[in-house]
């Protein structure tokens, strides 16, 4: 598959926020294995040599966001998008490739997910803060921030078993979007809740955003909301980066690419 | 191997902090939602002990004291370990399972949520050995040096666990007949690792084979801390056996963490 001299495999992680590119990916391809039944499962775990299908969610992906820059990640279901992400975020290791991350990531990745259920909304605020790895004036200086965004009220102090989903929702972007991040990855976050907040979160993207030197990667169906919010654009297809420019000229591809299958 | 081994050590001190704080997270949740709170966690091993001491000592009549020292203490110095280990084999060689959110939705490193969960144990096992320590200088029981052994256990215990943990969980993630054999273990260690009965009192080969069986050396060597007063590395032959399977398991541990470490939060 790789006739091109094959890269090795690693992933260079660090604060340097100097770097003007905040975001590299190299050949990078991520393999999911498909075991036929749980036995496979087992064995692979022991021995680790098992014959499995495989499934290519990236595919000798390259693409490079520069610091500063707000890229939006275009492509039908399964295109890759949210593996590229979550890889980015550091929760998935490519299988190949090399990757490269300088700063710090926050992700508002599947919202509602990240909690611990059985402890209560503040808790989760400062066990995340504790995650972190903040010092506890710090945790208390954005709490009450976070509390406020979320609109929770009284429910802060009740376990998170008993939210709703839009609450959960709400906390998770409340809690997420106050890290400071250098590099923020946003995926299909911004349908939090009713209008009115799903308005106020896009009013705190923007915000971000503007501070400067935030780098932005954002993935969405609604080609409306990349276009407002990013000036660059990839479009990916099965796990490959097919084209990469301005937004205007990327979601002109993907439609082209939309009308050429139908 | 080794760069493993580095890496394990590595993230566990860069998260040293974070470490001790999931730790107490983790006893908050225990008693979360019950107003008596903390007495929860001494009340289960309490009530655990006063059912032994029941059935053995006024139900079969077999509570005899031991080298002097009371049944009860010979007792508690046995299940009160036990109660760690029985959760290190049930739940903490499938940790990952039980925190997945912080496998694959946020970036941490996995080692991690072994040490801070066995941290958890710790505390309150170390609660729970303290208060025997009292209750024997409250009620005059003699103690001898050998008891000021038990925080160099306890230490002992946290690493071989840790490494314990690290074996078994992506194990246990990769694939759930793992997690199940793990847990279905633990009732029959419980049997037959000697803590509620003398293990001397088996067949000498079958002690031999407990040698093997690092929970016996673990109970054993807590009741030469409270009650034989010996040290616990006066069984030569047992404790040169628990060595090796103590480095058995680290190695075990290293391997598996290189292997899986990375496959984990697919299949999670």
């Amino acid at each position: 598959m790789f006739s091109k001299a094959a890269p090795v495999t690693s992933v260079i992680r660090d604060r340097d926020v100097d770097n003007p590119i905040a975001v590299r990916f190299e050949h990078v391809t991520k393999t999911y294995k498909l075991f036929r039944s749980d036995r496979h499962r087992l064995a692979h775990a022991i021995t680790g040599k098992v014959k499995c299908d495989t499934i290519n969610a990236s595919d000798d992906l390259t693409f490079t966001v520069n610091r500063g820059e707000s890229v939006a990640l275009l492509g039908d279901n399964g295109a890759g998008k949210s593996t590229a992400l979550k890889m980015i975020t550091g929760v998935c290791f490519p299988t190949k490739g090399s990757i490269e991350v300088h700063g710090r990531v926050s992700a508002l990745l599947e919202l509602s997910a990240g909690f611990d259920m059985r402890l209560t909304g503040r808790e989760n605020i400062r066990l995340r803060g504790q995650i972190w790895g903040l010092e506890n004036d710090e945790i208390d200086a954005m709490e009450p921030e976070v509390i406020e965004f979320s609109e929770l009220g009284k429910y802060i102090d009740q376990p998170m078993r008993t939210y709703s989903s839009g609450m959960r929702a709400r906390l998770g972007f409340a809690v997420t979007s106050s890290m400071k991040p250098d590099i923020l990855v946003v995926d299909e976050a911004l349908a939090v809740g009713d209008r009115k907040f799903s308005l106020k979160c896009r009013r705190r993207v923007r915000s971000i955003m503007e501070e400067g030197h935030v780098t932005v990667l954002f993935v969405t169906h609604s080609l409306k909301m990349a276009e407002v919010f990013c000036e660059k654009g990839i479009v990916l297809e099965h796990g490959h980066a097919v084209f990469s420019g301005t937004i205007e000229e990327a979601m002109k591809f993907y439609a082209g690419d939309d009308e050429g299958v139908e | 191997m080794l760069s493993t081994f580095v890496q394990i050590l590595r993230e566990n001190w860069e998260m040293r902090r974070q470490t001790w704080h999931l730790a107490l997270t983790d006893l908050v949740k225990t008693y979360r939602g019950a107003a008596l709170g903390w007495f929860w966690l001494f009340a289960r091993p309490a009530m655990y002990i006063f059912v032994f001491w029941f059935t053995l000592s006024l139900g079969m009549r077999s509570g005899k004291p031991v080298d002097g020292k009371p049944y009860l203490l010979w007792l508690a110095s046995g299940v009160l370990p036990w109660f760690l280990m029985q959760s290190m084999i049930s739940t903490g060689g499938d940790v990952y399972r039980r925190y997945s959110y912080l496998v694959n939705r946020i970036r941490f490193p996995l080692s991690v949520i072994s040490t801070f969960y066995v941290l958890s144990l710790m505390i309150i096992l170390t609660a729970e050995l303290l208060i025997i320590t009292g209750a024997c200088v409250v009620f005059q029981i003699p103690l001898t040096i050998k008891v000021l052994q038990w925080p160099l256990l306890l230490l002992i215990m946290f690493v071989f666990w840790t490494a314990f943990s690290i074996a078994c969980s992506p194990l246990s993630a990769m694939s759930k007949d793992f997690a199940n054999l793990l847990r279905t273990l633990s009732t029959p260690l419980f049997w037959i690792s000697g803590i509620i009965f003398h293990l001397d009192t088996l067949p000498i080969e079958i002690q031999r084979v407990m040698w093997i069986n690092p929970v016996a050396w673990f109970v054993q060597a807590f009741r030469d801390c409270f009650v034989y007063d010996d040290w616990i590395w006066c069984n030569h032959g047992e404790t040169v056996v628990f060595a090796v399977v103590f480095v058995a398991v680290i190695l075990l541990a290293v391997r598996n963490y290189r292997r899986l470490r990375e496959e984990v939060p697919d299949v999670l």
